[in-house]
């Protein structure tokens, strides 16, 4: 099987034509087309319905997506029956989404932007912002790279070499790092914004906190913090526009 | 209200089922039933996965599941009733019209025949009309796939 680094640079923009039909569909089958390439002089019935299989409604975190898009592509090379390979892609939806987010969005990203606060409030200004976007690329790229290898040696075994593999004890640590770096940046990085606002500031910004927990806590899921937060900005606007 | 959630959902066990509403409604046993998953045991373990520690998830088959209903609806545990398809609640439905009598449709997407009634919702007539006998059989069926987000009356999917 050849087209391994092309179907590695597709799996980077795999969310690039996601949409509410298909999801991450249509990505994974532009990234699935150079690896199952070498099918066509095989066996080119079989390449045809692989291709199409390979755009089907799919969805998951797209840094693990290539344990999915490597799997499947191995499994059509081992002619495993076509109904086989698509209960695999919707099983993997639910480990590869579960996971992934747990690593990558509530672990990683939330971890680099607490220590990326942190880092400003001390005084490394955009090199923070430079170290957090460098820092989250490589990890996403060695991950990309580690899933596709790993679901392309594994094939239809994928799921036990997911269960074996860093995936699970990362995902489970991440959490509690991420925790740690927002709890250290929140006092930082509102202390770093109330300078030069006084006491009485620091205590508008408190109560407006404070308020803005309760009501989310008895108004949710009608007024979640986003809504609370806009509506706090707008009477700040509306106060300051009054003159008051 | 011990099962306190019946869905539907192709994409079965994934973020907005375990975090989006087994989380808000305090979920701790999900029950996935569907046919080819309760005889696959490699499907279960990819399933398990997907589940956080202190959320049990188990697979049954319709029969199976529409023999417990009486027992999860009495037990103090809440649960959460999960299908891939239409037919499978409708089953689960008729089974047990006074326990599954409120049917959230979460995530039905696209496949040939099927027809956009919300982003997240794709139908074929016959499963509309399968869920609209369900309505007129006394239970009430929406769709919304967030609890944080607006339900859709069925009526306004036909």
């Amino acid at each position: 099987m050849t087209g391994g680094w092309r179907a590695l640079l597709r799996l980077m923009a795999v969310q690039g034509s996601w949409n509410y039909e298909r999801m991450l569909g249509v990505g994974m089958g532009y990234a699935a087309e150079p690896l199952l390439e070498d099918l066509k002089t095989v066996d080119p019935v079989r390449h045809g319905e692989a291709v199409v299989r390979s755009a089907e409604f799919f969805n998951c975190n797209p840094n693990l997506a290539g344990l999915a898009l490597g799997a499947t592509a191995r499994a059509e090379y081992e002619a495993v029956p076509g109904a086989q390979i698509a209960r695999l892609r919707t099983a993997l939806c639910s480990p590869l989404g579960a996971l992934g987010d747990e690593l990558f969005w509530a672990g990683l990203v939330t971890a680099l932007m607490g220590l990326a606060l942190v880092a400003v409030v001390l005084g490394a200004g955009w090199w923070a912002i430079l170290g957090f976007l460098v820092t989250y690329n490589v990890v996403r790229l060695l991950t990309a790279v580690w899933a596709l290898r790993t679901g392309l040696d594994a094939g239809m075994r994928v799921g036990s070499a997911i269960g074996t593999s860093w995936v699970p004890g990362a995902a489970a640590r991440v959490g509690p790092v991420a925790g740690a770096a927002v709890g250290l940046a929140l006092p930082l990085a509102a202390a770093w914004y109330l300078r030069g606002f006084g006491w009485t500031g620091a205590v508008g910004a408190l109560a407006v906190a404070a308020v803005g927990a309760a009501v989310t806590r008895w108004f949710g899921p009608s007024l979640t913090s986003v809504r609370f937060a806009l509506l706090a900005m707008g009477l700040l606007l509306f106060f300051r526009w009054m003159g008051l | 209200m011990p099962i306190a959630l019946s869905r539907v959902d192709d994409r079965l066990v994934h973020g907005q089922v375990v975090i989006g509403w087994g989380r808000s409604l305090g979920i701790s046993l999900i029950v996935l039933v569907d046919e080819g998953v309760a005889a696959s045991a490699w499907e279960q373990d990819l399933y398990r996965m997907a589940v956080p520690a202190g959320v049990e998830l188990r697979f049954a088959t319709v029969a199976e599941a529409a023999s417990h209903l009486d027992e999860w609806q009495g037990s103090p545990v809440r649960t959460m009733l999960l299908t891939g398809d239409v037919e499978t609640m409708v089953a689960l439905h008729r089974a047990a019209p006074a326990i599954v009598h409120k049917i959230n449709l979460g995530g039905i997407h696209h496949r040939p025949g099927r027809r956009e009634r919300l982003p997240y919702v794709y139908l074929t007539d016959d499963e509309l009309h399968a869920l609209e006998a369900v309505e007129a059989s006394g239970a009430k069926v929406s769709a919304q796939d967030l609890p944080t987000t607006a339900p859709v009356a069925l009526k306004a999917l036909a």
